[in-house]
């Protein structure tokens, strides 16, 4: 269609240059500087594996992956079917209601955790004695934690995988079986690869997780880099700890990449109409969507409410705290505009591909988002931390946004390749047989197409570059700030109010323009 | 034939304003073809989702075997107790169950015996002449041996009612002559009451007992064919 010299050769190669810069360059070298046989390197490793300290790292890293993944699956799934099949009331505010405790930092949620069951929290002063706190600071404790705050990507996978089942298939099964029995054999095993693809993105997610275990005293692979980086200045034993993380992380996400890959993102309809069996399930569904809304959103944001209103001024903990908000707000808005400017190309060369060449794109997109973000943090830094102009750039704010970049370029990516692939090849191919330019149609037929892909991307992006601690808390230039590193740093020797207050910040961030979002989208349900 | 085994009566289906199905009464007697004939849009298929109770009128009864099933927004009678057999126009084969297992599926939830079962799916296969692909997947087998295996499917859990909705539209001439001749045999050989909606009028002379016209949603004629005639 259009030749090698065209526009789209050069637009596609250059986002495709730095996307391999940004994205691959960072785990690939820390993955080469790990294996690279070096003086004392490789005896160094194998003491490390066959320490016991390292095998109950590796045994606590699994099993927060694995509980996580567990209870994120069994709370994620029969939600995801309520969104799919049954005609709940006001379903797109209780979507979005559902959905929001993914878009908040875990360790927002660990912090309310800590004040409901820690030795001084609520529930301690209601008791009048510590009845909880050797449970809150434990591994079982960042599982509940951890599984709070991830399961509605099991729903949304869930809800995703059930639309796209042809509804005739279902039909079929209830003429000959009751609902519960398709239910069973049909539905669930139709909708299988997304579910177990999702609860493996989960598993490699929460092993990731730097934030929840830090707080709850859990130690695992990712405690124990930051600590060896930051703490004992020791960067070779963080890029060997570092390892296990990144192959475990790899092994998951390839499995999760090849059964779900941009599936798991995509919602475009099976074919016929899916049938609604389970009309009768309607209130208890509506009560268990009250009740994940209650515990996973309600009341952590209540506790953290009642500690922030417990210290003395709200307005001085904010003032204090400016620098730091401004250069979040700014650094997020700043590094979600690139992530979606990169990411849509990205996206697009993902859609246009050949279906072989696209699945290998996407098992790559969701290993690139699952790397750990400290792995992702270690890798930065082994590669601008050095003389020269590349030493230019390690020390500043432009660190910050690598990170954003790296870790959030893949799922943007991941999500704008859905929504080109639901445009038709054949309307380019119309556009390039009545004269227009590659980058013509692309302005003219495409973007107009996918404005509101576009936007979601940006808004994810943002939120979630604006919770991100694990990679920019080892590549944040000193003196500089985000709220998240704030909010960790200040934890162990600020008042409690102090730290629930900047919490609530954060949350808020989040939280407003996604309840605005909520009421829109009443008002037009109501319409 | 003589008593009626399926009775619609004053039947009418809104989607929003608009009435797909248009105060339709039908009574089919046991045994008997009947062919719903109709441009798309007729509302044909979403007769046959009404009486397969897969959807529920705005107004209207439906009544099977003497017994009340469907009332005005109602189902009186889950489809599943209903023992209908449905061939759909998209056929909706279950892609992650082999043939035997698509089979094995409908003689499980009918509450067949487990001794019984493989010889029931055995002998059904046979029926319909694919016997050979009993552990083929469906993407596996041929466009019309996937007819074959849906044809099966919908015949193995014994129903009292087929109702078949433009089960042979994506084939070629040649084949869909074929498969009309097979099908044409089995219901003679069966004794099963059926209700088969198309807009090809070969299907329905070849096929029907009686053929019910139906446009924008009404029935607007009704005709009994050669094959009553020759049978009578």
């Amino acid at each position: 269609m259009w030749g090698r010299g065209s526009s789209r050769t050069l637009v596609i190669g250059t986002a495709l240059a730095a996307f391999v810069v940004v994205c691959l360059l960072p785990p690939m070298y820390m993955l080469v500087l790990s294996v690279a046989p070096a003086a004392g390197r490789q005896s160094a490793f194998a003491a490390l594996l066959l320490d016991t300290r390292q095998r109950e790292l590796l045994a606590n890293s699994a099993l927060l992956g694995a509980g996580t993944a567990i209870l994120a699956t069994i709370v994620g799934v029969p939600l995801g079917l309520a969104l799919a099949r049954i005609p709940l009331r006001r379903k797109a505010v209780l979507r979005l209601a559902l959905v929001a405790p993914v878009l908040l930092p875990p360790y927002v949620a660990g912090l309310a955790w800590i004040y409901l069951g820690g030795s001084r929290g609520l529930i301690a002063a209601v008791a009048g004695r510590d009845l909880l706190s050797d449970w809150t600071y434990s591994l079982p404790g960042a599982v509940i934690v951890l599984g709070l705050a991830l399961y509605p990507l099991s729903m949304l996978a869930t809800e995703v995988a059930m639309r796209r089942i042809d509804g005739r298939l279902e039909e079929a099964a209830l003429l000959v079986a009751a609902p519960g029995r398709t239910l069973r054999r049909i539905t669930l095993p139709l909708a299988a690869p997304s579910i177990l693809a999702a609860a493996l993105v989960v598993f490699v997610l929460a092993i990731s997780e730097l934030g929840v275990p830090g707080l709850l005293r859990v130690r695992v692979y990712t405690t124990e880099v930051f600590t060896a980086f930051a703490a004992l200045y020791d960067f070779g034993r963080a890029t060997l700890l570092a390892l296990p993380l990144l192959l475990l992380s790899i092994a998951a996400a390839v499995v999760a990449g090849a059964l779900g890959g941009e599936r798991l993102l995509a919602s475009r309809r099976g074919a016929g109409v899916p049938p609604l069996p389970f009309e009768a399930w309607r209130r208890p569904a509506g009560a268990a969507v009250s009740l994940v809304v209650a515990v996973a959103l309600l009341i952590p944001l209540a506790v953290l409410g009642r500690e922030a209103l417990g210290g003395p001024s709200t307005r001085d903990v904010l003032a204090g705290s400016r620098d730091a908000i401004r250069n979040s707000l700014v650094l997020a808005a700043t590094g979600a505009t690139a992530i979606t400017a990169l990411a849509v190309w990205i996206g697009y060369a993902r859609a246009r591909s050949r279906p072989r060449v696209g699945r290998s794109m996407d098992v790559l997109l969701v290993v690139l988002f699952a790397l750990p973000s400290t792995v992702v943090g270690v890798g930065l830094i082994g590669l601008w931390n050095r003389p020269g102009p590349l030493g230019a750039v390690y020390g500043t704010n432009v660190m910050i946004l690598l990170a954003y970049l790296a870790r959030l370029v893949p799922v943007a990516a991941l999500a704008l390749a859905a929504s080109v692939r639901l445009i038709p090849a054949s309307q380019e191919e119309a556009a390039a047989v009545s004269g227009a330019g590659w980058l013509r149609t692309m302005m003219h037929i495409v973007f107009p197409q996918i404005r509101h892909g576009l936007a979601a991307a940006w808004v994810v992006a943002f939120i979630l570059a604006f919770g991100e601690l694990g990679a920019t808390i080892l590549v944040a230039p000193a003196g500089e700030a985000t709220l998240p590193i704030r909010i960790y740093t200040i934890i162990a020797n600020t008042p409690s109010s102090h730290v629930a207050a900047l919490a609530l910040l954060q949350t808020a961030v989040i939280l407003v323009p996604l309840a605005a979002l909520g009421l829109t989208l009443s008002a037009r349900e109501n319409s | 034939m003589s008593a009626t085994f399926l009775r619609l009566t004053g039947m009418t289906r809104r989607h929003g304003s608009r009435s797909v199905v248009d105060d339709v009464s039908l009574d089919v007697a046991f045994g008997e073809v009947v062919v719903i004939l109709g441009p798309s849009g007729s509302g044909k298929t979403t007769l046959l989702r009404l009486i397969a109770g897969l959807d529920v009128p705005d107004h209207g009864e439906i009544w099977l075997d003497g017994r009340r099933v469907t009332e005005r927004d109602r189902r009186l009678v889950p489809p599943h107790q209903r023992r209908i057999g449905f061939v759909f126009q998209d056929l909706a084969l279950w892609p992650h169950l082999t043939v035997r297992e698509n089979l094995g599926f409908v003689v499980g939830s009918a509450g067949v015996a487990k001794a019984g079962r493989d010889e029931r799916i055995r002998h059904t296969l046979a029926l319909v002449r694919i016997d050979a692909l009993a552990n083929r997947y469906p993407h596996e087998i041929s466009g019309g041996e996937q007819q074959r295996a849906a044809l099966a499917r919908a015949l193995v859990g014994e129903p009292r009612l087929l109702l078949l909705d433009e089960p042979f539209s994506s084939l070629d001439a040649e084949l869909r002559a074929t498969l009309r001749g097979e099908l044409d045999g089995l219901q003679r050989a069966l004794r099963l009451t059926t209700v088969y909606v198309t807009h090809d009028r070969e299907d329905a002379r070849a096929l029907a007992d009686r053929i019910v016209e139906m446009r924008h949603g009404r029935i607007v004629a009704v005709h009994e064919t050669e094959r009553r005639e020759r049978d009578s």
